[in-house]
Formats: C-alpha cells, sequence, structure tokens
C-alpha cells in the first residue's frame, strides 16, 4: 500500500493494479493519508477518489486519459497543467484539432461519437462524461 | 512570458520591445499619443465583390501597439482573449477581435464608426453578426463577415449581402492521424477516392488541408453550426478535365447527400494560396448567375493590413495566388 501511494507509477499500470486490489484498498477507508500539504500526485488523487465513491473512480482515470489524448494532439508538453475544467480552445485547439481529438477518444475508448455530440463538448471533464455515457452503452 | 495587460493608458518602459529606454519613449510620443492612430475609411464592397483583409501575427511586435488594441475591445472580449493559454494564443485572438472591429469600422457605415462601439451578437445557431444600433431612419446594411485564425494568420472577409464562410490554415499543417483513415471516418466518399488517388503523400496531405479548409468555410458560411451540416453529408467537388487536384482553372462545388443529383447553386468557392504558406478558402452565397446558370467569378480584394497602422493591396501579387475556383482579383 505504501508502495502504491508513494512510488510514481504510469496511469494505466496503476489503474490496472487499483481494480485488482479494490477490495484490499476500499478497506484502507478509515485510514488517514497525510495528503494536507502535499502535492496531489496522481496515485494519491486517484486513492482519495476511490474512498470518497467507487464510480468516481472511472471518471478520474478517463479524465486523465482525455488529458493524455489532449496533450499530445496539441503538443503541450507533459507537464502543462491541464485537467477536467480546461477548454480545448484555450488550450489552442482549432476545429480540426478538436475533430482529431475526438478521433483519438473514439480509439482509445471504442466508441462512437455523433458529431452532434462532438460539437457540444468544449472541455476536458465534458469529454470524459460524453465518454462515460457512450461507454455505459 | 508576459500576459498582454488589460488597459494600459501608459505603457511601462519594462513593456517595450524597445532596447534603450530613451528612443523608446521618442517613438512612443512620434507613433502612438493617447489613442490609435484614427482609422482611414474604405469603401464598402460593392453588391458583387468580395473584401479579404489579413494579419501576420508575427509582424505585430510592438507591445505597446498589442495595448492600444486590447484597449477596442470590451471586458467581455478582453476576457476571452486573456482565456487563452499563452502568449501567442492570446495575441492572434487579440487580433482577431481587433481586425473584425476596426475593418468593419473603416466602411463607416452610419457616417462615423468607432470600433470600440460596435456591438456583436450570435445569431441562433451561434454564428457572429454585427448588432447595429437601431437609430431613426436607419437601415442597417447587409453587411456580412466572417473570421478565421490560426497561430500565424488572421483573416477576416467581408461582403455586401452574400453570405461568407472562410477558413485558413497552414500549408504544413499536418494531422496527427492517418489522413485516409481521417477521411474515411468524417469525409464522404468521393473525397476519400479523390485523396486515395493521389499517390504523393506531401500532396496528399496538402489536398487534404485545402478539402479540409473548403468543408469548414462552407459550414461557416451555412451559419448554422457544424451540427446541422456534418462533414460527410456535403462533398466538395472539384471540376477538373484530366487533372486529380485542384488548379486554376477548377471549379470547386458542393453536392449535398440529400440531392446528389443536383449539385447546389447556391454556393461558390474560392481557394487561394496566400504568401505561399497558407490555404484560405471562401465560400459565397451565389448572387446572381450568368446565362445558364453559369456564375460570374468571385471578384476579391486582398489587403494586408496592421490595424491602424498600415494596408498593403496584395490582391494580383504573388502574395495571393488562386488555386481553385472562379476568381478576378483586383
Amino acid at each position: 500500500m505504501a508502495s502504491i501511494t508513494r512510488a510514481s507509477v504510469s496511469m494505466p499500470s496503476l489503474s490496472t493494479s487499483v481494480n485488482q486490489s479494490q477490495r484490499r484498498i476500499s478497506g484502507m477507508n478509515s485510514v488517514s493519508f497525510p495528503v494536507s500539504g502535499r502535492s496531489m500526485i496522481p496515485s494519491l488523487r486517484l486513492q482519495r477518489g476511490l474512498q470518497v465513491c467507487c464510480a468516481c473512480q472511472a471518471k478520474q482515470e478517463t479524465v486523465d486519459k482525455v488529458v493524455a489524448i489532449v496533450k499530445k494532439q496539441l503538443a503541450l508538453p507533459a507537464d502543462a497543467a491541464v485537467n477536467g475544467e480546461s477548454k480545448f480552445a484555450a488550450l489552442g485547439a482549432d476545429s480540426l484539432d478538436t475533430v482529431e481529438i475526438v478521433m483519438g477518444l473514439e480509439e482509445e475508448f471504442d466508441i462512437t461519437v455523433e458529431e452532434e455530440s462532438a460539437q457540444s463538448i468544449t472541455t476536458v471533464q465534458e469529454a470524459a462524461d460524453m465518454i462515460e455515457k457512450l461507454v455505459e452503452k | 512570458h508576459r500576459r498582454l495587460p488589460a488597459v494600459i493608458p501608459t505603457p511601462p518602459v519594462s513593456a517595450s520591445p524597445f532596447p534603450n529606454p530613451k528612443s523608446q519613449y521618442c517613438c512612443l510620443s512620434r507613433n502612438f499619443s493617447a489613442a490609435l492612430t484614427p482609422l482611414l475609411p474604405v469603401q464598402l464592397p460593392s453588391r458583387m465583390e468580395t473584401h479579404l483583409w489579413y494579419v501576420v501575427p508575427d509582424e505585430v511586435k510592438s507591445a505597446p501597439l498589442l495595448s492600444k488594441y486590447m484597449e477596442l475591445l470590451p471586458q467581455s472580449e478582453r476576457d476571452h482573449v486573456l482565456g487563452f493559454r499563452g502568449d501567442q494564443l492570446q495575441k492572434s485572438a487579440l487580433l482577431a477581435r481587433t481586425l473584425v472591429r476596426t475593418t468593419i469600422a473603416r466602411y463607416q457605415v452610419d457616417g462615423h464608426l468607432d470600433p470600440r462601439s460596435l456591438r456583436f451578437k450570435r445569431n441562433i445557431h451561434g454564428k457572429p453578426e454585427v448588432e447595429w444600433e437601431t437609430k431613426d431612419g436607419f437601415c442597417p446594411p447587409p453587411l456580412q463577415f466572417n473570421i478565421s485564425h490560426t497561430s500565424s494568420l488572421v483573416a477576416c472577409g467581408v461582403t455586401m449581402n452574400s453570405l461568407i464562410g472562410i477558413d485558413v490554415e497552414e500549408k504544413r499543417r499536418r494531422t496527427k492521424n492517418n489522413i485516409l483513415a481521417f477521411a474515411k471516418r468524417y469525409f464522404t466518399a468521393h473525397e476519400v477516392e479523390h485523396l486515395n488517388a493521389i499517390p504523393d503523400s506531401e500532396l496528399q496531405q496538402q489536398e487534404f488541408i485545402k478539402l479540409w479548409t473548403l468543408k469548414e468555410a462552407y459550414v461557416k458560411a451555412l451559419g448554422k453550426g457544424f451540427s446541422s451540416s456534418p462533414f460527410n453529408t456535403f462533398t466538395i467537388r472539384v471540376n477538373t478535365a484530366a487533372q486529380e487536384s485542384f488548379c486554376a482553372s477548377s471549379g470547386i462545388a458542393v453536392e449535398t447527400l440529400d440531392s446528389p443529383q443536383n449539385l447546389t447553386n447556391n454556393w461558390q468557392f474560392a481557394l487561394l494560396e496566400l504568401m505561399g504558406s497558407h490555404y484560405v478558402a471562401i465560400c459565397l452565397e451565389r448572387q446572381e448567375t450568368g446565362g445558364a446558370g453559369k456564375a460570374f467569378p468571385i471578384k476579391l480584394t486582398a489587403r494586408k493590413t496592421i490595424p491602424s497602422v498600415e494596408d498593403e493591396l496584395v490582391s494580383g501579387t504573388n502574395a495571393v495566388v488562386t488555386i481553385g475556383g472562379s476568381v478576378t482579383q483586383f
């Protein structure tokens, strides 16, 4: 457990290990993690999401994947501050970038996004929410 | 990197791009008084004309000038500009707003127009329009405009009466995805075939960008939003005898899927290569036709500008090359 919180692991492998050890982690609800005042490293954030609500775990993971696809499309540095509230346009995405991002999301999540829906997503969170809805189907 | 200041009555010395503080003050007092140089008026386009105005952001380097531009904008637009991430994006967003305000002001509709006083609204589909003041006896002119910008070019097209859509893109713009995979997903079968038939990958990339800008320009001209005209519901057809790709004499037409046998005659297109570096696609609502449904060529006047500083008429020069559609440059 200490290794999950402290080690810097890439997101995909962390989410895999979290899925497998979900039961073990939910048992940690009562333990207080020394998170106040520390920087929010991704693994800790995911852990807290799990503690609060199991359904939130998928959302954070989805958001992180969207962020990765957006950063790749817009050639942003890996440490660029991009989160759920980030607007594609404000990050420099034009209409071609936005369509490419949607195409990337379709491939990553194995979904099909109708153009009407694609037009309505303007932020990372909106994209993640749309993906969640489509994946549920 | 500095963020552009929202309001700067007199720019501080440190904000100046001039290396020598003394000369910076000299230049400032010589070139920039309390306000921007009054705008030079320009004649409205005639009913058959299209005006194309463009700014090259890299050529606008003066921080004091950019500050003055910022002062032309209402607070909401300043906030919008500052919402972009980074100096370069903020600059092109600022120049886009400045270009549209100063250009429309220069046409001096209603006698005298201050670029600051222009109001804009969006139609129900989100397309920006001028909201003219309703004064007694004032009948707003049917002025139509459309803007497009990349980080390296900001452009505005203006007509009297014709709905207009424009889109600009760098020639060397590369897609992250494979072109044919992208086209199969978002374009029509005919367009995929057209791209597929081009063996050279560089040329194929350029053809893709040309098609993209033409499709964007069409949807922007329609003004009904992208969701009302998904890209795979209309085909851009290039009317050439033998060539596979665009050439100067090629006619460009749009065909909508719901009426496949009838080329939609309401719209005409121009495709330009600007400064050898950018494609500019223009889509116009057809106003009149010549005999037998044939359209008059688009009469184009193109001007490169730095708002409130200088204009350069560039139509008919190497800077503006027609590569598709029927265009006469003035």
